[in-house]
């Protein structure tokens, strides 16, 4: 049940992110977008460990989380690079 | 401007300091010491191979890759690292039932500011801190650093009228304190208005 | 005695795990309805990080000790990088005019910025810190 709920609520804000992803409009809105999309799956997985015991996953969410950052930093060193050269 | 700023002009501090103090192993134990800890909490295990294999490995780092002392004058004191995650966490509920009612009320119609705030640290380590603190607990996102200067921009979000812009100056002042309570040296502890001297870096005024 | 401390513990866990979602959700609506980027920034640094941090923290409640500690250090992880991506990135969208101006009631970094004849005052600056 609780399950459920949280895990209904985190899609809704992955709709609502992939929402931002879409519409932009400035590449660091989509950077900001895919780094909360990361975290909301981070999220959501956390949520199966405690309510279904799936532990093997956390060692996952941890690459997962710190990827999402380095990712996110190399994308917004990226645009600015390319704002720079306009 | 604040007070601590009033009171600390001229300051003339000790130019070129900033450079690379002697890279000293013995400095490097709460970096040996983190390692540790992380080696533990991924094995998952506290068994006599994870525990000293953990701190071989965790010295041979040290040793082998030594990094500059970035942290020469701060002291850790350990009553207020204990407090602290308790008043991380007040911090970011509030924040973040704020910046949440922001959302759902005005939208589109968000007011912010973006606030420059005068700093009373000045080595590298305090300045990250506050910046880190200042990003987490109040309505306020940290946007520049000015390290010469001593300065932060941040991004304040509700910021409306001229009383909740002081509201949020307040808040970065907040952060910075808890960071001095945690690590700042002696003499900023002691004295709310004491700047951190001696690390280089101009002191000028605008 | 051990019955109700397991009670109790799913319980928390439960309430955790609710509130983290609805933060999270909250956070997705500041990254929908607010109008430029670093507002939205704000809404990912604020809302949507305490969500998963309460969600991690709901979790360690339930799970055996070794994996508690895992997901704490993700809690503490996440705690030192959302300031640091929120600086780097707010930073670029300040400089290259992805913050709406007409929502800022006070903005003092405009000032700074502004004149070219003060001595240091460009993007020269060599000694501005980004925690990189």
């Amino acid at each position: 049940m609780v399950a459920t709920v949280a895990l209904a609520l985190l899609g809704v804000t992955a709709v609502l992110v992939v929402h931002r992803l879409v519409r932009g409009p400035h590449a660091l809105d989509r950077i900001v977008a895919v780094e909360i999309l990361v975290t909301t799956v981070v999220a959501g997985a956390a949520v199966a460990v405690a309510v279904w015991d799936y532990t093997s996953a956390v060692l996952v969410l941890l690459v997962l989380a710190l990827l999402g950052f380095i990712g996110s930093v190399t994308a917004a060193r990226l645009a600015e690079e390319r704002e720079d050269m306009r | 401007m604040s007070p601590a700023d009033e009171q600390a002009h001229g300051t003339a501090s000790t130019p070129g300091a900033r450079g690379g103090p002697p890279r000293r192993t013995s400095r490097q134990w709460p970096l040996a010491l983190w390692l540790w800890v992380l080696w533990i909490v991924l094995w998952g295990s506290v068994s006599p191979v994870v525990l000293v294999g953990g701190a071989v490995v965790a010295l041979l780092v040290v040793v082998l890759f030594p990094l500059p002392s970035i942290a020469r004058r701060a002291r850790l004191h350990p009553l207020w690292l204990l407090l602290l995650p308790a008043h991380l966490l007040v911090g970011l509920v509030g924040s973040a039932v704020a910046v949440a009612l922001e959302a759902v009320r005005r939208g589109p119609r968000v007011r912010a500011a973006v606030l420059e705030v005068p700093l009373r640290s000045e080595s590298d380590l305090m300045i990250a801190a506050t910046a880190n603190m200042a990003s987490l607990t109040p309505g306020t996102l940290v946007l520049e650093i000015d390290r010469d200067r001593r300065r932060l921009y941040v991004h304040a979000l509700p910021a409306r009228d001229a009383r909740e812009v002081d509201r949020r100056r307040g808040e970065v002042a907040t952060a910075e304190r808890w960071v001095v309570r945690t690590i700042g040296p002696a003499e900023m502890r002691k004295d709310p208005n004491r700047r951190e001297r001696g690390y280089g870096g101009e002191g000028e005024r605008r | 005695m051990n019955g109700l401390v397991q009670t109790a513990l799913e319980a928390a866990t439960a309430v955790l795990l609710l509130c983290g979602a609805v933060f999270c959700l909250l956070g997705g609506v500041g990254l929908v309805r607010f109008p430029d980027t670093v507002t939205r920034l704000q809404a990912a640094a604020k809302a949507q990080n305490l969500g998963l941090l309460l969600i991690l923290i709901g979790a360690a409640l339930r799970v055996p000790l070794p994996y508690a500690g895992l997901l704490l250090l993700i809690a503490v992880f996440q705690l030192i990088t959302v300031p640091v991506l929120g600086q780097i990135v707010g930073r670029i969208a300040y400089r290259t005019g992805a913050v709406e101006r007409h929502t800022l009631t006070v903005d003092e970094l405009a000032e700074r910025l502004a004149p070219p004849d003060a001595p240091d005052a460009g993007e020269s600056g060599g000694g501005r810190g980004r925690g990189t």
